[in-house]
């Protein structure tokens, strides 16, 4: 599903540059729960950026689906992560002016999807997080853990072949952040979607099919943790 | 394409909704008042110039006035050409008028004007001085030693209120003398005073053509005109009448009222128009000034909104759209408050017109000028929303996002 060959990011800061991602190479398959951990700058973040088509690498290569999507021009970068990709953000980056159900249909709406069906989708996925009688409140009336579903939620809705989520729990408590994880490995095993998740918390590596784990930019190792599946 | 602008739609819906009413408020109030601004003057000097353009026909030219041909100083068989002018269909009537220069004298007081002579019972058909008759009465057909002087050329009795040379105040049955360019002094009563509030047609006088034959002894208006006015039917179309009168052979020079005053008001309507546009771009500065500092401050604050919609993978077009609605949106609204408080104005000033010395004027609101002022107005908006949605939707996504 996905490859990455030899992944590097240099930030250049005035004559120090910033070696963030410093050779990585990896192979995702399909259904895959990856968490990507390590401690605090070792690129996590980074990487999944890369990996999202967020930001471009310095050098490397990157195929999603066999595609070599390096090669995209910025609008079909843009088409790309409609299509294919879900995003959960640490700050839940939903968009203030609108309800939680406008926020959930948004990217269903950017699809072409009419209007009635993305409403009953938008409907469908807030019911699984549990935001049915929220629907109508605006980010700034929801808790961050309300905030958080409504953001899964509207990962959820175009039913993308991956899910990027970065410390989607970061700002959970942990009965929060069990329910969001439960709720990732409930749509990756039974939709088959393929999640990358970025974590610090060493707890979470129960929800995790492997871990790929990050030292000043460099893989430090991979774990298959088999018992998962 | 559809499903594009349904999103744009949908964003700049819920931003007007939701971000901040109170400065779309404030913006559509802007807009209205910039809107009225670039229509409300320009329709003041419209309605100046129509007000002009009425005293012009109705006191000097007619519809359409026939001069004498060039190098010549009357219209020779004045008579007969206006037997066939008025069997042409379309005239309603045609008035031969003869023009002297004249020395008007009454007690200590002299003035030199121009006295018309004409036949009151063609006149009254082709002009509308009968009508604006402040004291006294209009000339009669057969008057003999009566005359009809403008407002302007009796004057007032304390002279510094006048504003050319006048004759002191003299009143409806005083008498004057005038003496005509051909050496003839004759004693006339005055019958009337005329207050049309054209400056040219208050500083005149007019007499009879029979009183103007016997001054020149037989050899006057019956067979000689300085000018012919032609009265039209309300749905005549006067180039195509002009063309008939010119194709009757008729040498004379022969101009519709705008010809005859396109010399003198063409250049100050270009004047105006000079002012006019200096008020429109003067206008669309504000509201293009508005407009970029709203939609700056606004994507500027949406940044991290912005990156988070592109991230997710709204296009970077759907987005600069949604700017660009929300200001069609407060045009809209600022035009529609515009055009209210236009009317309003237009309504007052109708009522209560606004004085000039040249009479009174009430605003002209032109079409054509609204409708290339509305766009005008849509388009520098657009413009000034477009720019600042642009710059910050190519921002990279990380940093936007980063953005408070
Ligand atoms: N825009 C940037 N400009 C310069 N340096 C950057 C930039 N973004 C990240 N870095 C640097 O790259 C390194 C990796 O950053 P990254 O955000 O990927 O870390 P991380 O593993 O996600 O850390 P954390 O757990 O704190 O989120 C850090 O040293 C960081 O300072
Ligand atoms: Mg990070």
């Amino acid at each position: 599903m996905i490859t990455a060959r030899n992944l590097k990011k240099i930030y250049a800061m005035g004559r120090v540059e910033v070696h963030a991602l410093n050779g990585v190479s990896f192979d995702i398959g399909t259904g895959e729960f990856v968490g990507i951990m390590g401690s605090s700058g070792s690129g996590k973040s980074t990487l999944l950026h890369m990996l999202s088509l967020l930001d471009d690498p310095t050098e490397g290569e990157i195929t999603i689906g066999g595609e070599d999507v390096l090669t995209f021009s910025d609008s079909k970068k843009t088409r790309f992560r409609l299509q294919k990709f879900g995003f959960i953000f640490q700050d839940y980056a939903l968009v203030p002016e609108l309800s939680a159900l406008e926020n959930v249909i948004l990217p269903a709406l950017a699809r072409g999807v009419p209007l009635p069906d993305a409403s009953a989708a938008g409907r469908d996925y807030l019911d699984r997080v549990d935001l049915a009688g929220r629907k109508d409140h605006l980010p700034a009336e929801l808790s961050g853990g309300e905030q958080q579903r409504v953001a899964i939620a509207r990962a959820l809705v175009n039913n993308p072949d991956i899910l990027f989520a970065d410390e989607p729990c970061a700002n959970l408590d942990s009965t929060n952040s069990r329910a969001v994880l439960d709720l990732f490995g409930q749509i990756n095993k039974e939709l088959n979607q393929t999640v990358i998740m970025v974590s610090h918390e060493d707890w979470h590596r129960e929800y995790f099919d492997r871990v790929i784990r990050l030292r000043d930019g460099k893989i430090e190792k991979e774990e298959i943790l088999k018992g998962n599946r | 394409m559809f499903e594009n602008l349904r999103v744009s739609v949908f964003l700049a819906a819920r931003a007007l909704q939701r971000g901040g009413r109170g400065r779309v408020l404030l913006n559509i109030i802007v807009i209205a008042f910039v809107f009225t601004n670039m229509i409300f003057l320009p329709s003041v000097i419209s309605g100046a110039v129509e007000s002009y353009n009425v005293q012009t026909i109705d006191f000097m030219t007619s519809d359409i006035v026939i001069g004498p041909r060039v190098d010549e100083r009357y219209i020779e068989d004045a008579d007969t050409l206006l037997g066939r002018i008025n069997r042409i269909p379309g005239v309603i009537r045609a008035s031969a008028r003869f023009s002297m220069p004249v020395s008007v004298d009454f007690e200590e007081n002299a003035v030199s004007i121009e006295v018309k002579a004409f036949d009151p019972r063609d006149e009254v058909e082709v002009t509308r001085i009968h009508e604006f008759i402040e004291e006294g009465s209009f000339l009669g057909s057969g008057d003999r030693n009566e005359i009809l002087l403008g407002v302007l050329v009796t004057g007032h009795e304390d002279k510094s209120k006048d504003f050319y040379d006048s004759l002191g105040g003299a009143a409806v049955g005083d008498v004057v003398t005038v003496r005509y360019a051909n050496g003839v002094a004759r004693e006339y009563r005055i019958k009337g005073i005329v207050r049309t509030k054209s400056y040219i047609a208050d500083y005149m006088a007019f007499v009879t053509a029979d009183e103007m034959e016997s001054v020149l002894g037989g050899t006057g208006p019956n067979t000689r005109a300085s000018e012919i006015l032609v009265k039209a039917t309300d749905d005549a179309d006067l180039s195509a009448l002009k063309r008939m009168i010119l194709s009757f052979g008729v040498g004379e020079e022969v101009k519709t009222w705008e010809d005859a005053t396109s010399d003198i008001v063409a250049e100050s309507v270009e004047s105006f128009n000079i002012i006019n546009n200096i008020t429109v771009i003067g206008s669309l500065i504000i509201a293009i000034v508005v407009i970029f500092i709203l939609i700056t401050i606004k994507t500027f604050t949406n940044r991290k909104q912005i990156g988070i919609l592109k991230a997710i993978g709204i296009k970077k077009s759907v987005i600069i759209n949604s700017y660009v609605m929300q200001v069609f949106f407060i045009c809209t609204f600022g035009v529609i408050l515009g055009l209210v408080i236009l009317e309003a104005m237009v309504l007052y000033f109708t009522a209560y017109p606004i004085e000039f010395p040249d009479g009174t004027v009430t605003p002209l609101v032109d079409a054509g000028m609204l409708v290339e002022n509305t766009v005008m107005l849509y388009l520098s908006s657009a413009v000034a929303g477009f720019i600042p949605a642009w710059r910050i939707t190519n921002e990279k996504i990380l940093d936007a996002m980063r953005g408070a």
